[in-house]
């Protein structure tokens, strides 16, 4: 999933402090499992921003909602005539979300409400790691099942460097070398071998070398087709 | 202040859980009495002081409460899921105590029911049913009136219970509630003496028969005629009237049922020097209440087991003994009455008196002149689906049809009677409309959760001593104080008042299986808090990131709804700072919260249910400082939840901080002992703290 983290309230104070009447718009999806944006958040944030504005003596009206995701317009479609009330959107979703909302909203500008980090997993409660760097061109069968792309602090094709000390990267101390977990994890698996294959060099274009990227997929969209009546008044069209 | 939410307002919480608990299955308490008194809702509201919202959900299906409050069988305490743990939760000495506690309230309640209709019903007794059936018929906007053949109303609850079990002071509370509604009551009124049945039927559009069984079932064995056998009931109704009996000195009762219990000790409190029970069943077998068995031994009456009746001896015409005859079994292989004897084995026990108990029948001869037939065993015919005689527009209700039963039971009768007599008078079809108040339990407490449930001993009523109650009618049963009954309502765990979640809202996330203590929620695609597990804590909904999570027993929004009015109580002037401290209230309950003025509470039923944004808005109401004040050490009637209020307090001071605000304006706090004020003292010292920050850092 997406993981995001708050922004400081500072940073928001910034961004906000010259609006009326704002509504902190939560996601409830990635962001809301990681704590950083739900409905819950978005209502702490408001709640957070409403006192501040009571502490600089400014007028100003913070309201919050959430939907289940910001990415896909039939989620936001039934709130959209109330969220253009507002003079600014903050919204807690990650990046995708804010830019997908962002190009529906008209004149109303939709701000950052978190900061989009990574795609990452819960290896416990509150705590989230980046496994994965949505390059575009997957390799983990050659790796041990373990990402150099997302988790090597230089994304190496061909580690460890000489900066990798007891299983460590000399990044920190706490972070772990991502080749060293490679080579431990294919002996392990006994494909240790396998890493002496040379490889052609990496073509970075599926990643973001290439431009924006997008996925297009016909047979899915034929359908979309057939149900485009549906589509056409879901909220789905930009502005 | 809006809570600046703008999703749309669900509907109020009350009629929110009041439709959800009936699309769930009961709390067992619930599902097992017989008209599905919500324990679980006025138990916990009796825990917050909220004494007259508790009787209002006693009342709204009992319109018999206080009588139930001092001699119900409470069924709901059998099916309590506290029985895994220790010991059933004392529900009904809980429900006495909130009908003591809301006396003023409900007198002042008392109100004249406007009659809106034009259809006149007549109750033929007036018993639990058919006071039941007159109150819900008042209810409605019928003009009732009762016939009774005693003096007072009440039928056995005045004419043969007795008072030291039954006051009958505690009964008119309730006959007072009936009658203020205007409903006309004829006493010393009865049917076949005082005017026929072919003239009640005459004069009113709906006939209700409520007479129960109110005579005795005589002993055909030789020797028991009168002089010296008394029958149960006429002895107990010269009792209740204070009528002169003459007794011996050794009083035998034959009977081993609750009725024989009663006269027994009403044989002791009338001064019988030596009473004695005899019955067939052993002491496992008897169908009187073990706790009544028990009263009975304390107060020294014998129980002879396993003898049958066999013949009163005399000599000279007075008295001497009962012969009797081993028992070798009561019941059959298929569990009905059918006792074997062994003639070979007799024996005799002395006695004077003897007073036969051995069941009850009722008395139909005032139907005799009327087409309300009467089967060729003396029983009414009647559908038990309409609760209609064979004489259309007369109804039965009660014990007169179902047979002996508790006087709960009949209230449930009472209330199906009245409510076909309504469906008929409106000229609707009764069958498939009458409530049946057959529910599904929720499942037995789960032994792993069991296990890790607080041991809390039943808090115990006191009870006149044996030696000093026998020797009046007076009740011997005292009811809790306040402080028991807090802590005695604080046992619930709350069977069917937890978490539920809204799936639409709710992404999987998992938040609430990883906090949970007792391995409630379950989440696949969505979760599901299953409430055989759940024990209504609340750690869980101020954790989940959807805001998905509710509670049942009570509102998660309603603390931050009712902040800035709780704040904006604060003398603006003040020079004390304002302070809110939010109070886990399950030990003491309203009492000993005797805070500073500048201190203004919350009692919360537990901390586990503060919420990171209950405590901003405290700050954004106008607070100066906020406490979250926990339980003394180890009195936590829950489990693992230190650690998350800790997480949300340290996060919230994080927060206030992000603002500029000094972090020591939020504490949690722990009261200091469950004895005296401690939540004062805690409260005091911290606004102390607050004070000092405030003068250094401005409000």
């Amino acid at each position: 999933m997406i993981v995001g983290s708050q922004k400081p309230i500072d940073e928001i104070w910034e961004m906000v402090k010259d609006f009326k009447k704002i509504l902190v718009f939560g996601c409830n999806t990635c962001v809301a499992i990681c704590h950083a944006g739900g409905d819950k958040e978005a209502e702490t944030i408001a709640t957070l921003l409403r006192m501040r504005a009571s502490q600089e003596g400014v007028d100003m009206q913070v309201d919050h909602t959430s939907v289940m995701r910001h990415c896909e317009p039939e989620y936001f479609d039934p709130v959209m005539d109330d969220v253009k009330k507002y003079d600014l959107i903050l919204s807690t979703a990650c990046g995708v979300g804010v830019n997908f909302l962002s190009d529906r909203t008209g004149i109303i500008p939709v701000y950052p409400g978190i900061n989009t980090s990574f795609y990452g997993a819960v290896p416990e409660p509150g705590v989230f790691e980046e496994l994965c760097a949505g390059c575009g061109d997957c390799i983990l069968h050659m790796t041990g099942g373990i990402c150099p792309i997302a988790r090597c602090s230089k994304t190496l094709m061909n580690g460890p460097c000489g900066g990798t000390k007891e299983g460590k990267c000399e990044v920190s101390d706490e972070m772990d070398c991502a080749w060293y977990l490679i080579v431990e994890r294919m002996k392990m698996l006994g494909t240790l071998e396998k890493l002496s294959e040379v490889l052609p060099p990496r073509d970075w274009s599926t990643s973001r070398d290439g431009g924006p990227r997008r996925v297009s997929m016909e047979h899915i969209r034929a359908y979309e087709e057939k149900e485009g009546e549906k589509t056409e008044t879901a909220g789905g069209k930009k502005e | 202040m809006s809570d600046g939410s703008i999703k749309e307002k669900n509907k109020p919480h009350k009629e929110w859980a009041a439709e959800l608990k009936e699309q769930r299955p009961y709390s067992p308490c619930r599902a097992a009495c017989p008209v599905n008194t919500d324990v679980q809702a006025y138990v916990g509201l009796i825990a917050q002081g909220r004494y007259a919202e508790a009787l209002e959900v006693i009342r709204s299906v009992n319109p018999i409460a206080s009588v139930c409050s001092v001699i119900c069988h409470h069924p709901c305490e059998q099916a309590c899921r506290r029985c895994a743990v220790d010991e059933p939760l004392a529900v009904r000495h809980l429900k006495r105590f909130a009908l003591e506690k809301a006396a003023d309230y409900r007198r002042n309640k008392r109100r004249l029911v406007k009659q809106t209709r034009d259809k006149k019903i007549a109750i033929i007794g007036s018993g639990p049913s058919g006071l039941t059936a007159a109150n819900d018929l008042a209810d409605l906007g019928y003009g009732v009136t009762i016939y009774e053949r005693h003096p007072v109303l009440g039928g056995m609850l005045s004419s043969a219970i007795p008072t030291y079990r039954l006051p009958r002071e505690t009964l008119q509370e309730d006959i007072d509630d009936i009658i203020a509604k205007g409903v006309e009551a004829r006493t010393n009124c009865e049917i076949g003496r005082d005017i026929t049945m072919n003239e009640i039927i005459d004069k009113h559009d709906a006939i209700l028969i409520a007479v129960g069984l109110s005579e005795s079932r005589a002993l055909n064995i030789p020797g028991a005629d009168v002089p010296g056998v008394l029958l149960a009931i006429p002895f107990l109704e010269d009792a209740a009237f204070q009528k002169k009996i003459e007794l011996g000195s050794k009083v035998l009762v034959i009977g081993g049922g609750n009725v024989a219990i009663d006269v027994a000790r009403t044989a002791k409190r009338l001064g019988a020097g030596y009473v004695e029970m005899v019955c067939l069943e052993s002491a496992e077998e008897m169908p009187a209440w073990k706790w009544e068995v028990d009263e009975a031994v304390e107060e020294d009456i014998a129980i002879s087991h396993r003898w049958g009746p066999k013949a009163v001896r005399r000599d000279n015409g007075r008295i001497t003994g009962l012969e009797v005859v081993k028992v070798l079994s009561v019941f059959d292989s298929n569990g009905r009455f059918s006792p074997t004897f062994d003639n070979d084995t007799t024996s005799f026990i002395e006695a004077d008196t003897v007073i036969i108990t051995i069941g009850q029948m009722t008395n139909l001869s005032f139907l005799e002149d009327s087409q309300v037939q009467v089967d060729e065993r003396g029983r009414v015919v009647w559908d038990p689906e309409t609760h209609m005689s064979s004489l259309r527009g007369v109804f039965v209700s009660g014990e007169v049809v179902t047979g002996p039963g508790s006087a709960i039971q009949a209230v449930a009768s009472g209330h199906r009677s009245a409510m076909a007599m309504h469906v008929y008078l409106e000229g609707h079809e009764i069958e498939g409309v009458l409530p049946t108040y057959e529910k599904e339990p929720i499942a037995q407490l789960p032994g792993d959760v069991a296990d890790v449930i607080h041991r809390e001993p039943r808090m115990k009523v006191e009870h006149l001593p044996p030696e000093t109650r026998c020797s009046s009618f007076m009740q011997f049963e005292f009811g809790y104080d306040e402080e028991s009954a807090l802590k005695e309502a604080g046992r619930c765990r709350g069977c069917g008042g937890g978490a539920v979640v809204d799936t639409d809202k709710c992404m999987a996330c998992l938040t609430c299986q990883r906090i949970c203590p007792y391995g409630a929620p379950l989440v696949t695609s969505v979760s599901e808090i299953r409430s055989e597990y759940c024990q209504a804590c609340g750690l869980c909904a101020p954790e989940c990131p959807g805001q998905a999570i509710s509670m049942v027993s009570y509102d998660v929004g309603e603390v931050r709804s009712n902040m800035s009015s709780l704040v904006g109580s604060v003398d603006p002037k003040r020079q004390e700072p304002a302070v809110v401290a939010l109070i886990c209230s399950h030990h003491v309950g309203i009492k000993g919260f005797e805070l500073p003025d500048n201190v203004r509470s919350v009692p919360i039923h537990c901390t586990s249910r503060v919420d990171i944004i209950d405590l901003l808005k405290a700050f954004e109401c106008g607070a100066d400082g906020v406490a979250v004040v926990r339980c003394p050490a180890g009195a936590c009637k829950y489990k693992d939840i230190e650690t998350r209020v800790s997480a949300r307090v340290r996060r919230t001071k994080e927060l206030i901080h992000m603002l500029g605000m000094d972090a020591g304006r939020i504490e949690l706090l722990q009261a200091v002992s469950d004895d005296g004020n401690p939540y004062a003292v805690v409260c005091a010292d911290f606004s102390e703290k607050v004070k000092q920050i405030v003068l250094r850092t401005g409000r």
